[in-house]
């Protein structure tokens, strides 16, 4: 989640954020060796020092990722026959987990250090038009109804816990579940649209400003570098065949 | 100033608001009151041009809202029934500013006019904190400010004291009153009188979508309980 | 006032309300991402967001609900913790489960087109069981093989070991949310004006 603050990755331009996750997962598959990945853990560890985020503190809000990263390696150790385990199999998988969790530190720091308006301002620079306005827009909706409708959900729960809805059969209470979250979508879209028309919803809005400093022009070098350093293994035949 | 003339709006076969010609004067405090399904909400939504007449017209300041909805938008803004349901934006500074950039204003204008909104219902300075953790009184007053933020003539608002206790309820009406003698008219639609009878000019009252009723609350008080409308306390 | 109302390009009350829906779903699933329930056959646990897919294709239609579960995805990408485990940030999505999340919008794109017979929404009343178990059907598949393919690309698996570990072990839970998207198709309890 957000978390504001002063540090150098809050004051960075969230386009220029944004190349940088691009451009580090890019160079994360490219590169996924002991080796490539050793220099991938040190760009991690700079994006996290410039959001002042200790590592740990990353980690522990992506914990419940870690039962997805371990699920890959030990799907993959066992073997169905003798001898049952084949722990060599897991090293592809193992490495690709981990360069899933560098990809998602790097994330972390982005998503700890932009509000969502700064996103917004970035999408709908990045996609032009009505799609860009559409999809700001929504991404910010998206940020409003999300706590609205986990409520709903959390109370449903509740209150077929307190009911002894626990013995009905699990699809019963899936539907259950979802009757309850969607039951209220279609009436709270309707007074959302009006709302928003009240307030003279426009294709064309003032749209939140955005600053490309001295500070993003590193950044956005950080970017190229990386999209450059992914691009290598591809390129160097071609190069080499040039020279 | 808001004008109705021979207004209709129909759902289906019924006449949800049925030849309605009212005028409402800038800087009044107006009441639209009658029981569920008077046809008062529908009323007011053709005030800003959110509904389409079937017959009739409405005019705002002279233009009609149908040729000029951004006009009318403007001059007329709406805070909806339970705005916990109406906020665009996770944080309050966010959702206030929804409004002016619509209107595509300059960074600077729109900045002064959040600024403004807020501190109107005195919410300036916690533009970052998020709706959800405020309390419902709180989330009334940046509805409220959401739509200030529009600078309208008049502001409608649509059972704005539903789900409030009582301290929330006194200090949004505190609001609406300062607004009222700062020039804005406030139009306030409700079934229940008790709350707004003491700041209101003018209570207009609605029977099965005609105006049933219309006068200052002490002239109209005796006869609103036969048209389902809770009357003020003595 | 005039140059406003000129200059201001308002957008309409059907687009108004295509764009509201969009996003309530796209928080639906951000929702759904929330609730899991308990599977043995899974070391992860399994949660909805399948489900808010299948509702999406179908209330929504092939056009707006993949657009919606494109939202979900963006919304993700730029930090709202939407995705399973409140996780967010583009690198979920290249990560070994971002092969099932990449196949939302196409997967609502499919249910709804063979659930509404075309690009247009009818009423689900309208839509024959049959046609309907199908469509859903063919959501999973390309839920899951796109999700395989995420498996052994992102994840680093061979293929054999995604398909057992990524695919068949999950598609009884997917079987649960089916029906369970069905009833709720079928019920009165959702209606769309």
């Amino acid at each position: 989640m957000y978390a504001p603050g002063t540090s150098l990755a809050h004051r960075l331009d969230p386009r220029a954020k944004l190349a940088v996750q691009v451009g580090f997962a890019l160079a994360a598959f490219a590169h996924t060796s002991p080796r490539g990945l050793l220099v991938g853990t040190g760009v991690v560890a700079c994006c996290l020092w410039a959001a002042r985020t200790a590592p740990w503190e990353a980690l522990t809000e992506l914990r419940l990722l870690v039962p997805f990263l371990l699920a890959g390696p030990l799907v993959e150790v066992v073997v169905l026959g003798p001898p049952w385990l084949a722990p060599e199999q897991a090293v592809a998988p193992a490495l690709a987990s981990y360069r899933t969790l560098l990809v998602v530190l790097v994330a972390a720091a982005y998503v700890r250090t932009t509000p969502t308006r700064e996103s917004q301002a970035a999408l709908q620079w990045l996609v032009p038009g009505k799609p860009g306005r559409a999809l700001g827009l929504c991404v910010g909706l998206v940020a409003r109804y999300l706590t609205v409708l986990r409520a709903d959900l959390r109370r449903t729960r509740t209150a077929m816990r307190a009911r002894l809805g626990d013995r009905l059969p699990v699809h019963e209470r899936i539907r259950l579940v979802a009757v309850a979250g969607l039951g209220r979508v279609f009436d709270r879209s309707d007074r959302l649209a009006l709302a928003m028309r009240a307030r003279c919803l426009s294709w064309n809005p003032t749209l939140p400003r955005l600053r490309f400093g001295p500070a993003d022009a590193v950044a956005l070098g950080l970017a190229l570098a990386l999209i450059g350093w992914a691009l290598t293994p591809a390129l160097a035949p071609v190069l080499a065949s040039l020279v | 100033m808001i004008e109705t003339r021979g207004l209709v709006h129909r759902y289906g076969e019924s006449r949800a608001v049925d030849d309605v010609s009212l005028t409402l004067d800038d800087g009044a405090f107006v009441v639209v009151a009658g029981p569920n399904g008077s046809g008062k909400t529908t009323l007011v939504r053709h005030f800003n041009g959110l509904l389409t007449p079937d017959e009739g017209a409405v005019l705002v300041d002279g233009d009609d809202v149908t040729d000029h909805p951004v006009t009318a938008r403007s001059s007329v803004a709406m805070v909806f029934q339970d705005p916990r349901e109406c906020f665009v934006a996770a944080t309050v500074g966010a959702d206030v500013t929804f409004g002016p950039a619509n209107l595509g204003l300059s960074h600077e204008t729109i900045a002064e006019r959040r600024q403004t909104a807020l501190r109107a219902v005195r919410m300036d300075g916690r533009e970052d904190e998020r709706i959800d953790e405020l309390s419902g009184g709180e989330q009334a007053r940046v509805a409220i400010a959401g739509a200030l933020a529009m600078e309208p003539t008049h502001l409608v608002l649509d059972e704005p004291f539903a789900g409030l206790d009582w301290p929330a309820r006194e200090a949004v009406l505190d609001h609406l009153r300062r607004l009222e003698e700062g020039g804005t008219g406030v139009v306030v639609v409700t079934h229940d009188l008790r709350d707004v009878a003491t700041a209101a000019d003018r209570v207009v009252v609605l029977s099965e979508g005609r105006v049933a009723l219309d006068g200052p609350p002490d002239a109209v008080a005796d006869r609103l309980a036969e048209f389902g409308v809770r009357p003020p306390e003595r | 006032m005039s140059t406003q109302e000129q200059s201001v390009d308002l957008v309409d009350a059907a687009t108004a309300l295509a764009l509201a829906r969009v996003a309530l779903f796209a928080a639906l699933a951000g929702a759904f991402a929330f609730v899991s329930f308990e599977y043995p056959l899974s070391p992860a646990p399994v949660t909805l967001q399948v489900l808010a897919v299948f509702l999406a294709g179908l209330f929504l239609g092939p056009v707006w609900g993949s657009v919606s579960m494109a939202v979900y995805l963006v919304a993700g990408a730029v930090g709202l913790p939407v995705f399973a485990g409140a996780t967010a940030g583009v690198g979920v999505l290249f990560g070994p489960t971002g092969g099932y999340l990449l196949s939302y919008p196409l997967a609502a794109g499919v249910i709804g087109h063979l659930a509404h017979g075309g690009p247009s929404l009818r009423s689900l009343d309208d839509v024959g069981l049959p046609r309907l178990v199908g469509s859903l059907v063919a959501g999973v598949v390309v839920i899951y093989t796109v999700g395989t393919l995420g498996l052994v690309y992102f994840g680093g698996l061979g293929l054999e070991a995604a398909i057992v570990g990524g695919t068949l072990v999950f598609l009884p839970a997917e079987a649960l949310k089916l029906v369970a998207a069905v009833g709720i198709a079928r019920s009165d309890d959702v209606a769309l004006d």
